[in-house]
C-alpha cells in the first residue's frame, strides 16, 4: 500500500513537470545551465563565477554548474563554449583575457564571438612598492624611473598578462622605461617584491592586501578612475595627475547567435545575482570592485577595451 | 616560551569538538584527492572554499589545511599499488613503492611512508613554532637568482639517478628537459612547440605525464604477459627488516630537514622536495643498486619530505602572509575571504586563530597516522589482486584521474601518449627518474634563469653576487666533480681488477 502510495506521488510529480514547461511554451532553461570558468579553480574568476552561479541558480530555479576548463591563457574554456551550441545551456565566465587573444596571437576569439549577459566586477590595478622603498607618491616612482631608465623592475603576473599591459600602459602614458619581470601569476610577483628583488609590482589590489595589511608594502596609486573601497586612502592614478585608466574586468557571456529571449532571461537573473550581499561582500574582500553593466553597456565596454588594448599590444614587443 | 604558551592555547581551541570534526573532514578530503589521481591538494582546496562560506573562520581554515597536509598521505597509496600517482608529491614513490610491492611489501611500503609522513609532518609544524619567523625573513631572499642556483643544485643530483648506462641518462634528460619547453616562453611570451593547440599554451601536467609514464606503461608491458605479471604470494609486515631500520631512520630524518628547507623558500612546489630526497637517498646509499629494486629510503626519504615540505611552506603564509606555493596561494585566498590577513599582525591581533590552526595541524597529522597504518594492511592486499582484474580498474581510474585535470578529453590523450612513450622506454632501458626530475627542474630552472638575467638588464653577473646564489653553483660544482671523479676512480679499478 505504501509503495503504492510513493509511486503514485512520483507520477504525479511526473505529470506536474511534464505538464509545466507545455504550460509556459518551453520557457528557458528547461534544465541545467553550465558555466565554463577558463581557468583553474580558487582564482577570483574561479569564485566570482561560482557565488554568480549560486546567485543565477535561485532565480532560474535549475542547477548552474561552474566547470573548470584551464589553459590557452583562458583560450581553452572560451573557445570551447563559443563553439558551443547557441542556446543558453552553456556560458562563459568572460575575464578581460578575451580582448588580449587576438592581439597576442593566443586563439581567434574576439568580442563578437560572444552575446553578452552582463558584466559584474573590475579589477583594479595597484602600484605597490616595499613599505620602507624611498617612494611615498607614484610621482615620486615616475620622476625616479624617469632619472634611471630600466632600473625600475616592474613584476607582472606572466608575459602578456593583464597586469604585464598595465604597467606597459603607464610606462607608455609617462614615457618611461621600466624593466618588466614576468612571474607565474601575482602571487609570485608579490613574494619577489616582498623580498625586495623586484621594485614595485602592477598586480591587482587583492594580492597585495595581505602584505600591505603586514606592513610590508605599500600602494602608490591604484588604476581605476575612482578610487578603491578596500583602500580608501589610495589616490587613483588620475588624481595624482596621471591621465590614466587601466583595469581588469570579468563578464559572463553566451555563444554568438543565442536568442534574445534566453538572453533576457539570463541577462536578469545575472543582475540579481551580481546585486546579492554575498557576491558584494565577497568582490570587496578579494579586492575587488563591484561593477554591474548590462548586456548593452557590457558589450559596448568590452568593445571600448577591445580597442584600447588592440592598440596599446600593438605597441608592445610581445609574442613575436 | 611564548609560543609553547600559545600553542597550549591553541589546543584549546583545536580541541573542541566541532573542530576536531572540521579537521577530520579536512584531512580524509585530503587523502582521498591524495588518492585519486587528477585531482590534487590545490584544486580539493579550492572546490571546498566556497563550501566554508559560512562557517567560522579558524574551522574553516583547520579544514582547508587539513585537506592540504592530507593529500601528502593520500598520494602514496596509488603510487604503490599501481606505479600511478595520486598527486605531484608522490611521483618519485612509483620507482622503488611499486616493486616493493611487487615483493609482497606494499604494506611495508605503505607504514614506512605513513610513519615518515607523520614525523616529518610534526617535526616540521614543531618548527613552524619554534624557530618559524626568523627563518621565514632569510627565505625571502631567495629570489630568481637563487632559485635557479638552487635548482641547478639539484639538478646536479640527477647524476645519481642515471643508472647504468651514462648515455641513457642523458638521453632522459634530454628527454625531460625537452618536455619542459613546451609552452608559452616565460619572458617574451612566444609559443614554443604548441602546435597552434591551446592545451598545450601552458605546458604539459606532471601528474598526467607520470600516469602515463609510470601507471599506463607498466600495465601496456604487464598485457605482453598476463600470466607472467610478478605478483607476490604473500604479504609481509607493515614493519621495515632490521636490517633496514637504520638506513629508513636515517632517509626519514633527512627528509625532514631536507623539505622542511623547500618549504620554506617561496616558488616552489611539494613535487622538488620528494625528487631531491629521493636523489639524495640514492646518492648517500651504500647499495645505490637496490634503488629502482624496491629499496624502502626510496619511499621513506621523499614521503617524509613531501610532509615536511608542507609545514615549512606554512610558515611564509602564517608569518608573513606569503603564498610560497600554488595550495598556500588559495589557502591564503581563503584567509582573506574570512577577514583575516596573514602576517606578523594576525599572531597579536588573533592569536587563538593562528594557535587554534597550528595546533590542529598536530592533531590532523596523529588522525592521518591512526587513519593509515591500519590501512596501510588492508590497502597492500590490492597488490594480490590478479593482473587481469586489477589492470582494467586501474587504466578507468587512471582516465578518470587525467580526465579531471582539466575537464577535457585532452589530458587523457596525453596520458595515452605517454603510456606508450614509458613503454619504448622501459623496453630499450632508459631510466625515468632524470625525466620527472629535469621536467620539473627544467621549467623552473628556465624561468628562474630568464627572470634573473633580465633583472640584471641581460648579465649573468647576478648569480654570483649573490651570496646564496654563489654558494649553491660552489655545491654544485663540488658534487659534480665529486660525481665525476668516483666514476673514473671506480671505472679504474675495474680495469685494473679486469688486468690483474
Amino acid at each position: 500500500m505504501k509503495k503504492l502510495s510513493v509511486l503514485s506521488a512520483v507520477m504525479s510529480a511526473c505529470a506536474v513537470f511534464a505538464a509545466a514547461p507545455a504550460a509556459a511554451q518551453g520557457a528557458f532553461p528547461q534544465r541545467e545551465v553550465t558555466i565554463v570558468v577558463p581557468f583553474n579553480p580558487g582564482g577570483a574568476s574561479d569564485m566570482t563565477a561560482r557565488i554568480i552561479a549560486k546567485g543565477m541558480e535561485a532565480e532560474l530555479g535549475k542547477p548552474v554548474v561552474v566547470v573548470n576548463k584551464a589553459g590557452g591563457s583562458g583560450g581553452v574554456g572560451m573557445s570551447q563554449v563559443a563553439r558551443s551550441a547557441p542556446d543558453g545551456y552553456t556560458l562563459s565566465y568572460i575575464p578581460v583575457e578575451l580582448v588580449m587573444h587576438k592581439a597576442l596571437k593566443l586563439s581567434d576569439l574576439e568580442p563578437s564571438s560572444f552575446e553578452f549577459i552582463g558584466q559584474t566586477t573590475m579589477v583594479p590595478s595597484a602600484v605597490t612598492v616595499p613599505a620602507d622603498a624611498p617612494f611615498n607618491t607614484i610621482n615620486d616612482l615616475i620622476k625616479y624611473a624617469k632619472a634611471n631608465p630600466g632600473k625600475v623592475r616592474v613584476g607582472n603576473s606572466g608575459a602578456g598578462s593583464i597586469w604585464h599591459i598595465a604597467a606597459s600602459a603607464l610606462e607608455g602614458n609617462q614615457k618611461v622605461t621600466f624593466n618588466h619581470i614576468p612571474f607565474e601569476g601575482a602571487a609570485p610577483a608579490v613574494t619577489a617584491l616582498m623580498g625586495k628583488h623586484i621594485e614595485a609590482v602592477t598586480v591587482n589590489a587583492g594580492e597585495v592586501k595581505a602584505g600591505v595589511d603586514a606592513g610590508k608594502l605599500k600602494i602608490l596609486a591604484i588604476m581605476t578612475k575612482e578610487r578603491d573601497p578596500a583602500f580608501p586612502k589610495v589616490p587613483t592614478l588620475i588624481e595624482s595627475g596621471i591621465n590614466l585608466e587601466f583595469v581588469g574586468w570579468g563578464a559572463f557571456g553566451a555563444p554568438k547567435g543565442t536568442p534574445k529571449a534566453v538572453l533576457d532571461v539570463l541577462g536578469a537573473a545575472l543582475k540579481k545575482a551580481a546585486s546579492s550581499d554575498e557576491f558584494k561582500q565577497f568582490i570587496t574582500s578579494r579586492g575587488m570592485v563591484v561593477k554591474y553593466r548590462n548586456p548593452e553597456e557590457c558589450k559596448e565596454f568590452v568593445n571600448n577595451q577591445y580597442v584600447f588594448f588592440n592598440d596599446l599590444l600593438s605597441k608592445m614587443e610581445l609574442g613575436k | 616560551m611564548e609560543s609553547l604558551m600559545g600553542l597550549l592555547s591553541g589546543f584549546a581551541v583545536a580541541m573542541t569538538w566541532q573542530n576536531l570534526l572540521y579537521c577530520l573532514i579536512g584531512v580524509t578530503v585530503g587523502q582521498l584527492v591524495g588518492v585519486l589521481p587528477g585531482i590534487g591538494p590545490t584544486t580539493a582546496t579550492a572546490l571546498l572554499i566556497p563550501l566554508t562560506y559560512g562557517m567560522q573562520p579558524v574551522s574553516a581554515i583547520i579544514m582547508l589545511a587539513g585537506i592540504y597536509y592530507g593529500g601528502m598521505y593520500g598520494g602514496t597509496i596509488t603510487s604503490v599499488l599501481i606505479n600511478t600517482p595520486g598527486e605531484a608529491a608522490s611521483v618519485i614513490t612509483c620507482l622503488d613503492g611499486h616493486e616493493m610491492a611487487k615483493q609482497g611489501r606494499a604494506g611495508v611500503a605503505l607504514g614506512v611512508a605513513a610513519l615518515g609522513s607523520f614525523v616529518g609532518g610534526i617535526a616540521s609544524i614543531l618548527g613552524l613554532v619554534l624557530i618559524g619567523p626568523p627563518l621565514a625573513d632569510f627565505a625571502l631572499r631567495f629570489g630568481p637568482t637563487e632559485m635557479f642556483s638552487l635548482m641547478l643544485f639539484g639538478l646536479t643530483m640527477v647524476v645519481g639517478l642515471m643508472g647504468a648506462s651514462i648515455v641513457r641518462g642523458l638521453v632522459a634528460m634530454f628527454i625531460g628537459l625537452s618536455l619542459s619547453i613546451i609552452g608559452m616562453d616565460p619572458i617574451s611570451g612566444v609559443l614554443r612547440y604548441t602546435f597552434n593547440q591551446p592545451f598545450l599554451i601552458n605546458g604539459l601536467d606532471l601528474v598526467t605525464i607520470a600516469m602515463g609514464l609510470f601507471g599506463l606503461s607498466e600495465i601496456f608491458l604487464g598485457m605482453e604477459n598476463l600470466a607472467a605479471v610478478g605478483k607476490p604470494e604473500k604479504l609481509t609486515s607493515l614493519l621495515p627488516n632490521r636490517d633496514e631500520l637504520k638506513s629508513t631512520t636515517g632517509a626519514v630524518l633527512r627528509g625532514t630537514g631536507l623539505g622542511f628547507l623547500i618549504g620554506l623558500i617561496p616558488g616552489t612546489n611539494s613535487a622538488i622536495p620528494a625528487l631531491l630526497s629521493y636523489s639524495m637517498e640514492k646518492k648517500l646509499s651504500k647499495t645505490p643498486g637496490k634503488f629502482g629494486k624496491g629499496a624502502i629510503e626510496g619511499v621513506a626519504g621523499p614521503e617524509t619530505a613531501n610532509n615536511s615540505y608542507c609545514g615549512g611552506a606554512m610558515i611564509p603564509l602564517l608569518t608573513l602572509g606569503i603564498p610560497s606555493s600554488p595550495t598556500i596561494a588559495i589557502l591564503l585566498g581563503a584567509f582573506i575571504m574570512h577577514g583575516l590577513t596573514p602576517g606578523p599582525i594576525l599572531f597579536t591581533q588573533n592569536p587563538t586563530f593562528v594557535w587554534g590552526v597550528i595546533a590542529s595541524m598536530f592533531v590532523g597529522n596523529a588522525m592521518l597516522l591512526i587513519m593509515n597504518l591500519p590501512l596501510a594492511g588492508l590497502w597492500a592486499k590490492i597488490a594480490l589482486v590478479p593482473a587481469k582484474l586489477l589492470y582494467p580498474i586501474v587504466l578507468i581510474i587512471s582516465i578518470i584521474g587525467a580526465y579531471t585535470v582539466s575537464n577535457d578529453l585532452w589530458d587523457v590523450g596525453v596520458m595515452l601518449v605517454f603510456g606508450v612513450i614509458g613503454y619504448i622506454m622501459k623496453k630499450i632501458d632508459i631510466p625515468m627518474a632524470p625525466i620527472v626530475l629535469t621536467y620539473v627542474l627544467g621549467t623552473m630552472m628556465e624561468k628562474a634563469l630568464l627572470q634573473s638575467v633580465k633583472m640584471n638588464n641581460g648579465s649573468l653577473v647576478g648569480l654570483i653576487e649573490s651570496p646564496i646564489s654563489l654558494t649553491m653553483i660552489i655545491l654544485a660544482a663540488v658534487v659534480l666533480s665529486g660525481s665525476v671523479y668516483a666514476e673514473i676512480k671506480h671505472k679504474k679499478s675495474a680495469i685494473a681488477g679486469e688486468i690483474d
